[in-house]
């Protein structure tokens, strides 16, 4: 068993699908739990995200892990009901590059991130209107993740908690923001529960946050 | 405690002790070796490292013939920007802003650009450009190049032909996005041409590519593919190549450039992709962290540049502004921080020009 774990987690390291893929039906042949192996292959998505923050994986690279983890649960999913082992989602994220903006490479990453860590991410795309983040929330999205790469447009962010704070919705939603002008202090400053450097921050702080 | 008055990443003023400053300069070198594999800095620099992040006064400098060259990127658009566009909103001419870097600001070479300073945009309205290079090239004396960013985004959807590696990826269409990323490097690489040559037939001393690979490796692989064909057309032209990042991001992820794989390449690895396509200037950039100090920040910029020099065969701009080479990530970089990181690059990293 401690072989087929080893291998699962390399396996989703070297990101080919086809890899993956023979690694579980090896793991499920040999009467590994569909639960332990998800907690492999998330051993190794977490040694992906490494990688991909240090600049040795890219982000196709950990997308392919990801596609290689998802096909995978489509075998695994249905062992895990059976099982009663189910895991549950740890929340529902809206995510968004906000109006005015068309840059949303990293908010892609930090989706891509959060869905691998269990979230279930409503990812809107880019150039989002404020109206759209307040309906998701409004849907059941207990998390807000915004993305700003212009001075410009960080504003936006802004405007969005403040319209949670005047529909009431505020103390009900965890607001996440980001992008290259986005500080911490700016972070503060518009009352945002976390802020990420980057995409593995983000994620990391929104596990932290959700546990 | 005795405190020094300096900054962090995103501007803020902080108070940090010695040995505070001293760890974070040690922290950021240990950083930029690691992700680079470069060395570290000698224990001398880290000592002048900490002897410019100390300095009671608010502006420094190099020591007298220790001047490097300055060039100016973005065209007038430092003047006539928004400050979120490195600029400062004041409306003022092409050409009189080419002759206020000349003859006010102290500049050795300048450059034209588009409002949208980037290669694309500028193909519709080439003659427009011509003439403009043209007429001020007639009264200005400093080296005077046209400038503009490859910026392969605008080859993608919703801007351009391709389809957007984002949007791809997100939907798991892994191949079709690096398909998008190779098709945008060849039509980006035939842009270039077109647009440089055409340039510096009207006159331009050169030509410089300003924020190489914002967009990726493939963005990368089509500027340097691009720089090859111009070098061709034009053998005695100047080329800068300007990069946007210290690393280079993988949207592609295995594209090459004269069988090396781009993605990841640090600065002193980027220089000799520049070299080998043709450019007579390199311009390193490393990007400034905000949650980290100026300690942090310029003590890593200063270790990656370092090595990238050590390795040129070209000459080095370092590139040095809101957010790069050190600097605070703030809309009018604060001039403490400024000179002392400009400082280090020339005093350290032995910068041939900022």
């Amino acid at each position: 068993m401690v072989d087929n774990k080893k291998e699962l987690r390399e396996a989703v390291i070297a990101y080919k699908v086809p890899g993956i893929q023979a690694a579980v039906e090896k793991a499920r042949k040999a009467g590994m739990p569909a639960g332990d192996i998800i907690d492999a292959m998330g051993d190794g998505m977490t040694e992906v995200g490494i990688l991909f923050e240090r600049g040795k994986l890219f982000l196709p690279h950990v997308l392919s892990a990801a596609q290689g983890m998802k096909s995978a649960m489509e075998v695994l999913g249905p062992e895990l009901l059976k099982s009663g082992d189910a895991s549950t989602k740890r929340a529902s994220v809206v995510m968004g590059t906000v109006e005015g903006d068309v840059h949303d490479i990293g908010k892609s990453i930090c989706s891509t991130m959060l869905q691998c860590a269990g979230f279930d991410v409503h990812d809107l795309g880019r150039d989002v209107p404020k109206a759209s983040f307040i309906n998701e929330i409004k849907a059941g999205c207990t998390m807000c993740g915004m993305s700003a790469l212009m001075t410009t447009t960080m504003t936006v962010q802004r405007d969005v908690i403040e319209i949670l704070k005047q529909e009431g919705l505020r103390k009900k939603v965890i607001v996440m923001v980001g992008g290259a002008p986005v500080t911490q202090a700016y972070a503060d400053k518009i009352g945002a529960d976390i802020f990420g450097e980057t995409a593995s921050e983000t994620t990391t702080k929104a596990k932290a946050i959700n546990k | 405690m005795k405190g020094f008055y300096t900054r962090m990443g995103d501007g803020k003023r902080v108070i940090m002790t010695k040995e505070q400053i001293i760890n974070d300069i040690h922290a950021g070198i240990a950083d930029a070796a690691d992700m680079a594999g470069v060395p570290d800095l000698k224990a001398d620099e880290v000592d002048l490292l900490f002897e410019i992040i100390s300095d009671k006064n608010r502006i420094v400098g190099v020591e007298p013939g220790k001047e490097v060259v300055l060039t100016y990127d973005i065209g007038q658009l430092d003047f006539t920007g928004d400050n979120g566009n490195s600029g400062n909103g004041i409306d003022v001419g092409r050409r009189e802003s080419a002759l206020l870097h000349e003859r006010a600001l102290g500049g050795d070479t300048f450059e034209l650009a588009h409002a949208d300073y980037s290669i694309k945009p500028v193909k519709p309205i080439i003659s427009n450009e011509m003439q403009a290079m043209e007429e001020i090239q007639s009264e200005i004396i400093i080296p005077f190049f046209y400038g503009a960013m490859p910026n392969s985004g605008l080859y993608y959807a919703p801007d351009g032909p391709y389809g957007n590696p984002a949007d791809l990826m997100r939907e798991f269409k892994i191949e079709e996005a690096m398909q998008a990323a190779e098709f945008t490097a060849e039509h980006l690489a035939r842009d270039i041409e077109y647009v440089s040559t055409r340039m510096v037939a009207a006159g331009a001393d050169g030509f410089n590519f300003d924020t190489t690979a914002s967009a990726g490796d493939a963005d990368f692989v089509g500027t340097l593919k691009g720089v090859e064909m111009l070098r061709k057309a034009c053998p005695k032209t100047y080329i800068m190549v300007g990069m946007a990042g210290e690393s280079v991001m993988g949207i592609h992820g295995s594209i090459e450039y004269k069988g090396e794989v781009v993605a990841g390449k640090y600065p002193h690895q980027q220089v000799k992709l520049a070299e080998k396509a043709g450019a007579n200037v390199f311009g390193p950039v490393v990007n400034t962290n905000t949650s980290k100090s100026l300690a942090w920040n310029m003590s890593r910029s200063v270790t990656f540049v370092k090595e990238c020099i050590r390795v040129a065969k070209i000459p080095c701009h370092v590139n040095m502004g809101m957010g790069v080479g050190g600097i605070p990530m703030w809309e009018t970089a604060p001039n403490d921080a400024v000179t002392r990181c400009n400082k280090a690059m020339v005093e350290i990293a032995k910068v041939d020009g900022v």
